[in-house]
């Protein structure tokens, strides 16, 4: 009898449910559940978010997404000089150059979805979105961390960077407070030309700073689930009580144009002297940025205004 | 040709009041609803003399002069220069669905400002017009290039534009999606976007137009004589090819002009021409008088909606590329109504003049491309880059490459198959050389379901996306159905109706392009075919589907001979003309359908395998379908294999691969031919 298939089957599984074996751990995610024999030594991260929670992790991973675009963009946490694969672009990475590194785990977000099954045949997957609709971004980064911690074995560290974020931003604001400075709104943009912002919303990271930094967000509106909206730049004038922070880097040309332009002249905020550069930072990753986020706004906020960007 | 005689008619009739009407109602409805907004603020006179100045003390009038006033006065610019525009393309091509968008200039623009924001973004800080004018007359100096032997016939100078358009528009997809960050301002260009602060670049613009307009209306006369039809024209000599030309190259020079500072205006330069044809506007100086009257309305309009809407939600722009699509559509459905003559438009060549390539025997090409298409599929399987560098795959190692090479070429190769199958049926049912599955709307179709799907933020699984596409694609049929029905079939009202669907979804596209962010790197990727996740299973079922349709059009060759001859004809002959031609546009639905859920609805080899399997020497109609068949294979089969290899491990989509590789070798083809 015990010669059936099934029955040995039913065996294997009332076994290995009882054997006191380094026990398989369960996380539910997005997408299904994620079970877990060991601590995975060989990690893949297929976007930029979790790219950064491994590496506040101190887990290097074996491949990730935009290699070249990580440096460019995100620049910190930084990656290793080398012994790192990039498997491709965010959107469509190479499935074979992902198996061919061989991972026991694999991070990605919903977005990847329709690869969900081909992935799983490579390795196990999990599925957290920093970015989707109705869900707070910083809470979902903070959550994705914690549990890449709990799944790599590294709870302690997690939890000290999370510490180490909360503490610099009370310290900006400290700092902010310190100084003596306009209680205006801010609203934070980017040129993407003289024509348009991308301007940034009370749903998406740079609010977690913005909040955490006792600022109001000049623009009302919720933006897209990334946290911002395109704007034709004549919409700054409906706020005309805001102060302006400007991203680095601005387009080739565009002081000159705006110096140029009356429109940009009789901007409120540009009259008073209230436009502010601040140093680039990427805003869709993940926890880490709030913290690059607030001490650059304090210090862009601390450096003093002008009347054109820079 | 009776329809040319009367349109040459010495005396034209009398203009229908309609047109005058229609056109004063457009613009009082348009320039009323774009000063509503400012009512509440200024006075009517004071918004008037927004025009001219401003009053320092008011805020409202500070914007209204710089904000809102150049802004209608670009859009009534511009949209008057697009109308023009669309009208002399028209004539000189005497094509109805020809713009200046399908000469490549949007696509050739964009092409200049990509690489010049990568490469020289010097250059676009000194001049903004530059790359764009450049890039544009890259486009139309291929296309001149490319059809002078021919004598720029009509048909192949409409076809070397599409090709061109499809080749740089791949070019610029394959930039946005391998360097997106860096191009955050094509997204909002391509999408196209009249918000103005400032009155510089209205008055950069104003005198150039008024300048090309002028040299344009000089080619008037000549353009008329054009109109007569090709054989008395010709009495001119060789004047013809350099009227052309220059027409073409003005043409260009002023669209590429006017997208320069606002982006890619879809669909003006197509919908205001084909709204006056409409209205009645029947002479050459008719349409050339009320197409950019009726431009600047159209314009103004569009604009203001996609200002309003613009308000009315998150504060969020809204391109005006997308509402002048929302506009556009409408009109080319109701120019459905108007089209009375079945096949031939005015001007529009039944055989394309020196176009008909020697004869070749069937199966020597067919032993040819299949050979190709085992090499490329031996070298796809075994020598392929990986993270140490290329290598061989030993055939014995071929059941684990398989995984990852196998299903996605098998699926590739079939919906090639599939797109030159459909693509044939199409362009012979409807006897116009732009015909092709994706002018049909059926991808359009499923594409634009694509794209509400991301617009509202779902999350799509595989499972979803196929059933999204297939539900698209369904649709997308069943309105061509009823919209054919009523003109039996016929060919140019279903290409119309086709490109309405396409315009639709056209506007969604620039809409998620203009909003930024990943999501329209996904959707792009989707729409340019996403090979990389068929799975097993899907490719088998594809090639189920494949071969059985296969078998059917084996069996129903015949009525295809003699569609083309005309519905008297074929009706004398003995064929049900309609139930024939509904037959025979189910089959090209269900092969599309199927090919757009694997390659995307942009591939365009749809289009390109028909003229290849042409320029290979195939004319009967089974032929044709053979070798065009296998040239789609082959050209996917290709494409699929370079997408993953060119810029690994970085992926491209096959389709647009496709684009490429067939646009090339169409192009060189048409070059080589033009010489014999």
């Amino acid at each position: 009898m015990f010669t059936r298939p099934a029955a040995l089957t039913l065996l294997f599984f009332i076994l290995s449910a009882l054997a006191p074996t380094a026990a398989a751990e369960s996380w539910q995610h997005e997408n299904g559940t994620l079970t877990l024999e060991d601590t995975p030594k060989r990690v893949v991260a297929l976007n930029w978010a979790a790219t950064e929670a491994l590496l506040l992790l101190g887990v290097t991973p074996v491949g990730v997404a935009d290699l070249e675009g990580y440096g460019h963009w995100v620049q910190e946490p930084a990656l290793p000089e080398s012994g790192v694969a990039n498997v491709g672009t965010r959107v469509a990475p190479s499935l074979e150059a992902i198996a061919e590194l061989e991972p026991d785990l694999i991070v990605t977000s919903a977005e990847m979805a329709p690869a969900a099954g081909l992935l799983n045949r490579i390795a196990p997957t999990y599925v957290i979105s920093v970015y989707r609709e109705g869900k707070d971004a910083f809470d979902q980064a903070r959550k994705m961390l914690l549990t890449l911690g709990d799944i790599l074995d590294r709870q302690e560290r997690a939890e000290d960077v999370m510490a180490d974020i909360e503490q610099t931003l009370a310290e900006q604001r400290a700092r902010l407070a310190g100084a003596d400075l306009p209680r205006r709104p801010v609203a934070l943009v980017n040129f993407l030309d003289s024509r348009h912002v991308r301007i940034y919303a009370p749903n998406g990271l740079y609010q977690t700073a913005l909040k955490a930094l006792e600022l109001p967000n000049a623009w009302p509106h919720a933006g897209n689930f990334w946290g911002f909206s395109v704007v034709g730049l004549e919409t700054l004038a409906e706020h005309p009580e805001a102060r302006l922070v400007a991203l680095s880097p601005t387009p080739p040309g565009l002081k000159q144009t705006l110096a140029e332009s009356p429109f940009w002249t009789y901007l409120p905020a540009v009259q008073r002297d209230q436009v502010y550069q601040m140093d680039p930072v990427w805003p869709f990753g993940g926890a880490y940025q709030v913290k690059r986020l607030a001490v650059y706004l304090t210090d862009a906020l601390l450096a003093g205004g002008t009347d054109n960007v820079q | 040709m009776s329809n040319s005689l009367a349109s040459a008619a010495p005396y034209a009739p009398t203009l229908p009041a309609r047109l005058p009407l229609v056109a004063a109602a457009l613009w009082l409805t348009a320039l009323l609803a774009s000063a509503a907004p400012w009512l509440g603020e200024l006075s009517p006179l004071a918004l008037l003399q927004a025009f001219a100045g401003f009053n320092e003390d008011s805020y409202a009038s500070v914007m209204a002069h710089f904000s809102w006033a150049p802004r209608v006065a670009m859009a009534v610019l511009i949209g008057a220069a697009l109308g023009l525009a669309g009208a002399v393309t028209q004539q000189i091509l005497g094509n109805p669905l020809a713009s200046p968008t399908t000469l490549g200039v949007a696509a050739g623009s964009q092409f200049g400002v990509t690489v010049a924001s990568l490469f020289f973004p010097g250059l676009l800080a000194w001049s903004a017009d530059v790359p764009a004018i450049l890039g544009g007359l890259l486009a139309i100096g291929m296309v001149i290039a490319l059809t002078w032997r021919l004598g720029f016939s009509p048909v192949t100078v409409i076809l070397a534009g599409l090709v061109i358009t499809f080749f740089l528009g791949a070019t610029n997809m394959a930039f946005l999606l391998l360097k997106g960050e860096w191009l955050g301002n094509l997204f909002i260009w391509g999408a196209g976007s009249l918000v103005q602060n400032n009155w510089q670049p209205f008055q950069d613009l104003w005198p150039r137009v008024i300048v090309l307009s002028f040299l344009m209306l000089l080619l008037m006369r000549p353009l008329q004589l054009l109109q007569l039809g090709e054989t008395s024209a010709r009495s001119l000599g060789a004047k013809v090819a350099w009227v052309r030309a220059l027409a073409l190259f003005l043409v260009v020079l002023l669209s590429a002009t006017v997208v320069s500072r606002v982006g890619v205006i879809a669909f003006v330069g197509l919908a205001a021409p084909v709204l006056a044809r409409l209205l009645g506007a029947r002479t050459l100086g008719e349409k050339l008088v009320w197409s950019p009257l009726l431009g600047a309305g159209l314009l103004l309009l569009a604009d203001t909606l996609a200002h309003w809407a613009s308000t009315w939600g998150d504060g969020s722009l809204i391109p005006t590329g997308t509402t002048t699509a929302l506009i556009g559509g409408p009109i080319i459905l109701l120019a459905l109504q108007s089209i009375r003559n079945t096949h031939h438009m005015p001007g529009q060549a039944s055989n394309p003049p020196g176009f008909l390539p020697r004869r070749r025997s069937a199966s020597v090409i067919a032993g040819v491309l299949l050979v190709l298409l085992a090499a490329t599929v031996v070298i796809s399987m075994g020598w392929s880059p990986g993270l140490e560098g290329w290598n061989w795959t030993a055939v014995t190692n071929w059941d684990d490459a398989w995984v990852w090479r196998g299903p996605r070429m098998l699926a590739a190769i079939l919906a090639g198959v599939a797109l030159g199958l459909a693509g044939t049926l199409i362009q012979r049912m409807t006897g116009n050389p732009m015909g092709s599955p994706e002018m049909l709307g059926i991808s359009g179709g499923a594409a634009l379901v694509m794209v509400v799907v991301v617009l509202s933020g779902i999350e799509a699984g595989r499972t979803v996306q196929i059933l999204a596409a297939t539900l698209g694609a369904a649709g997308a049929l069943g309105l061509l159905i009823l919209l054919a029905r009523k003109h039996r079939f016929a060919g140019n009202q279903l290409l119309l109706g086709g490109l309405a669907l396409y315009v639709f979804m056209d506007a969604g596209l620039r809409l998620v392009m203009a909003a930024g962010g990943t999501q329209a790197s996904k959707l792009l990727n989707w729409m340019y075919g996403s090979t990389w996740l068929i799975s097993e299973t899907e490719a088998l079922s594809l090639m189920t589907v494949i071969f059985a349709i296969s078998t059917v059009l084996a069996i129903i060759v015949r009525p295809l001979t003699i569609l083309p001859l005309g519905d008297v004809s074929a009706s004398s002959l003995g064929l049900p003309v309609a139930r024939a031609r509904l037959a025979l546009l189910l089959l090209a639905a269900v092969l599309t359908a199927a090919a757009t859920v694997v390659i995307g609805p942009l591939s365009f080899v749809g289009l390109i395998a028909p003229h290849l399997a042409r320029v290979l020497g195939q004319q009967t109609v089974g032929r044709q379908l053979i070798v065009a068949g296998l040239v789609g294979g082959v050209l996917l089969a290709l494409a699929d294999y370079l997408s993953r290899i060119v810029v690994y491990p970085n992926q491209l989509p096959a389709g647009l691969l496709a684009a490429l590789v067939g646009g090339l070798y169409f192009l060189w083809g048409l070059s080589r031919h033009g010489k014999a």
